[in-house]
């Protein structure tokens, strides 16, 4: 196995890359595009329920709640309570009666006038309702014969939501990394296609040193991008070690999976048709990062899931190599069986 | 140009393309997404939370959570797959019910319960299910409500559910994908075969082809449009117009895909193509999922005007005058595209012939 030949090819491979241009820029536009969504979405998130209050006396009550998810802001008109509510900046609006105080020390039921913009959501109607029954049974002295015994499960992110850009990070790297798995499962079809492959075979070139220089390229391509991505969007801002060897152990596997569609298709098009669906399978796992609680533990067998984890736990909650390295490890497996398989294959198919 | 040439082809491309993954792909992708769109994503967007139970008894507060409206309830046949489910993010909160709990509380025993809480659960959750839990306990025990709660509805504004958010992304998927990818493809893979070189010396004109090529996607893509809102019975009573529009929407996205098919020399870079701009085509469908992007900026992509109409037909049961503006719009793309199309297919065809 010959370096200098490695080297040559894939040099020839990159300069093909980049040589045509067309092909170069709309991969750049690419990235950028990704880039500008990722900036366009909101990059923070609203915890509490806005709730505006006309209160000619503040019940105490009110002044406890502040803050445990609920903002509620005083008002001195009823007039800017219903405009507030018609403009969206509370979710609801609350009068209280001036005799509110009297009338729970008797006993007497209070009336409470509670405004909502019209396109307000049932539920979030229901739940203010919720609220406001609990607030007047809470401020009435009628105490709740239960003791709830909170445990927090996971990490207590309260105040420090994850972002939905900062959710969706995982998912866009991914992408990124997967859709080379079609760049140089093509490249490598288009090698067999055109016989040029098995014309490499017949000079010094070995098929080791084939699949050495397919894959360096295939990797270079893959965690170029991804790295790119990471550095404009800020996620390399948390554990940078752990995220780079977590984007080069799956470009290794994209470039293993590459190479079995590399030899699994019998032209281009048969292989962008099956890299369609082996992406679309192997970006499920981001969306458990998206939408928690949405697939179950049957998607820890699709590989990418181990990326997804790894820099969703280190680039969001800042996990150090101790909470990842067990994912690490598995990812590392993946890679060496589907490159292993995928040099089979393609052995098979250029012999 | 000759129609009956133009029939030879269409009826070539109907054979051996429908043989092709894209073929396949583009019918059974919008399918697949509308179907995990629509039953999955309903509920994922929902603003409700999400509370679960695991009820040790058998009491009345398990089915007030399951049968509530206004938060997603769900029963759990022990504390530890509750304990999971929160641990996974599935739950905001999860609530352990002793044994008797409901005979507890009317007793006015003071007793307690276990809620396991999410980390991740936004603060206003938290507030709402325990205020919703507390209400429910209240409901047992038999304390009367000290408030009389009016609500009062300020502005016209309307609701738009989940539903009806999700349907432009749909349609989009539906008509998009298999217009642009089917006709583009095709056409990239004879530039490849040198077949379209082959053929440029036979009396077919290449404005036969494009055509030919340009009706498949159009065929494919009205049908999926049709077949989405059907299956999502969002049909609505104005059913030749909505066809119409598919059929509008279907020869956009085919123009298209000839002008990429035409422009683009080989299948890598078509591809690389559509995942630059991919997103650009499915752009609109994200102002109507999140209604706070101002409605303007959905008319700056072409799509807009495919999907605007279909949902103001369907959804809202508009008519003609609520959409001409934006048809002619779309006749106005449509023109222009062929008039690329057709300097596109001119100097393809010198090329070609010069090959």
């Amino acid at each position: 196995m010959s370096w200098s030949i490695i080297q040559a090819l894939v040099a020839k491979d990159l300069r093909l890359f980049f040589r045509n241009r067309f092909f170069a820029y709309i991969s750049i536009v690419g990235i950028a595009f990704y880039i500008g969504i990722y900036f366009l979405m909101p990059s923070s998130l609203d915890e509490a329920l806005d709730i505006g209050l006309y209160a000619p006396v503040l019940p105490p009550v009110f002044e406890q709640v502040q803050g445990e998810g609920l903002s509620v802001e005083l008002v001195d008109l009823m007039e800017n309570l219903e405009k507030g509510v018609t403009e969206g900046r509370y979710l609801a609006g609350i009068a209280l009666p001036p005799d509110i105080m009297e009338k729970l020390a008797t006993g007497s039921k209070v009336t409470v006038d509670v405004y909502f913009a019209a396109d307000t959501p049932e539920e979030l109607k229901d739940a203010v309702t919720n609220l406001i029954e609990e607030l007047a049974y809470m401020q009435s002295g009628q105490i709740l014969a239960v003791d709830i015994s909170e445990e927090i499960i996971g990490p207590d992110m309260l105040g420090k939501q994850i972002p939905p850009r900062n959710r969706i990070l995982p998912f866009f790297a991914i992408f990124i990394i997967l859709t080379e798995t079609l760049g140089l499962s093509s490249l490598i079809s288009e090698e067999i296609e055109s016989r040029t492959a098995q014309a490499l075979l017949i000079t010094p070139m070995t098929v080791k040193g084939l699949f050495l220089a397919k894959g360096i390229t295939g990797v270079s391509l893959a965690f170029g991008q991804a790295l790119l991505f990471m550095v404009a969007t800020g996620g390399l801002n948390q554990q940078p070690l752990i995220i780079l060897v977590t984007l080069l152990l799956a470009s290794l596997l994209v470039t293993g999976i590459g190479f079995l569609l590399g030899s699994a298709g019998k032209d281009l098009m048969s292989v962008m048709a099956w890299g369609l669906p082996a992406m679309i399978v192997l970006a499920v796992p981001a969306f458990g990062v998206m939408f928690p609680g949405t697939v179950s533990d049957w998607v820890k067998a699709i590989p990418s899931y181990y990326l997804v984890d790894t820099v969703h736990l280190s680039a969001n909650f800042g996990l150090g190599w101790v909470g990842v390295w067990q994912n690490l490890l598995i990812l590392l497996g993946f890679d060496i069986a589907f490159i292993g398989l995928g040099i089979i294959a393609l052995r098979r198919k250029l012999t | 140009m000759s129609l009956r040439r133009v029939g030879v082809l269409l009826g070539k491309e109907f054979r051996h393309g429908s043989k092709s993954f894209i073929f396949i792909i583009a019918i059974i992708m919008p399918l697949l997404l509308s179907l995990v769109l629509s039953l999955v994503f309903g509920n994922l967007f929902s603003e409700k939370p999400r509370l679960g139970v695991s009820d040790e008894g058998d009491s009345q507060i398990t089915s007030l959570i399951t049968e509530s409206d206004s938060l997603v309830g769900r029963e759990y046949d022990s504390p530890e797959e509750l304990r999971k489910a929160v641990e996974d993010g599935a739950l905001d909160m999860g609530i352990v019910l002793p044994s008797d709990f409901d005979n507890l509380v009317i007793q006015g025993e003071m007793t307690e319960i276990t809620a396991y809480v999410w980390g991740e659960s936004l603060a206003k959750d938290r507030i709402v299910l325990a205020a919703t839990i507390a209400n429910m306990i209240r409901d047992v025990a038999g304390q009367e409500v000290p408030v009389e709660i009016v609500t009062t509805t300020l502005g016209d504004a309307e609701t738009i559910p989940w539903d009806d958010r999700i349907l432009p992304i749909i349609v989009l998927l539906a008509i998009v994908f298999g217009g642009i990818m089917v006709p583009a493809t095709s056409l990239v893979d004879e530039k490849q075969k040198r077949t379209l070189s082959a053929i440029a010396v036979t009396p077919t004109s290449l404005g036969e082809i494009f055509l030919s090529k340009g009706l498949v996607g159009v065929i494919i893509s009205t049908f999926m449009g049709v077949l989405v809102l059907v299956l999502n019975q969002a049909f609505g009573i104005q059913t030749p117009l909505l066809i119409g529009m598919l059929v509008l929407g279907a020869v956009m996205a085919s123009t298209f895909g000839i002008m990429l098919g035409a422009f683009i020399k080989d299948i890598t870079s078509l591809f690389a193509v559509n995942k630059a701009i991919g997103i650009l085509y499915y752009a609109p469908a994200f102002v109507y999922l999140f209604p706070d992007i101002p409605q303007w900026v959905g008319r700056i992509f072409p799509t807009y005007y495919i999907v605007q109409p279909v949902v103001v037909i369907s959804q809202q049961g508009g008519t003609w005058s609520d959409i001409a503006l934006e048809v002619f719009v779309l006749v106005g793309l449509i023109l222009v595209m062929i008039g690329i199309v057709g300097v596109l297919a001119r100097r393809t065809a010198q090329r070609e012939a010069l090959a």
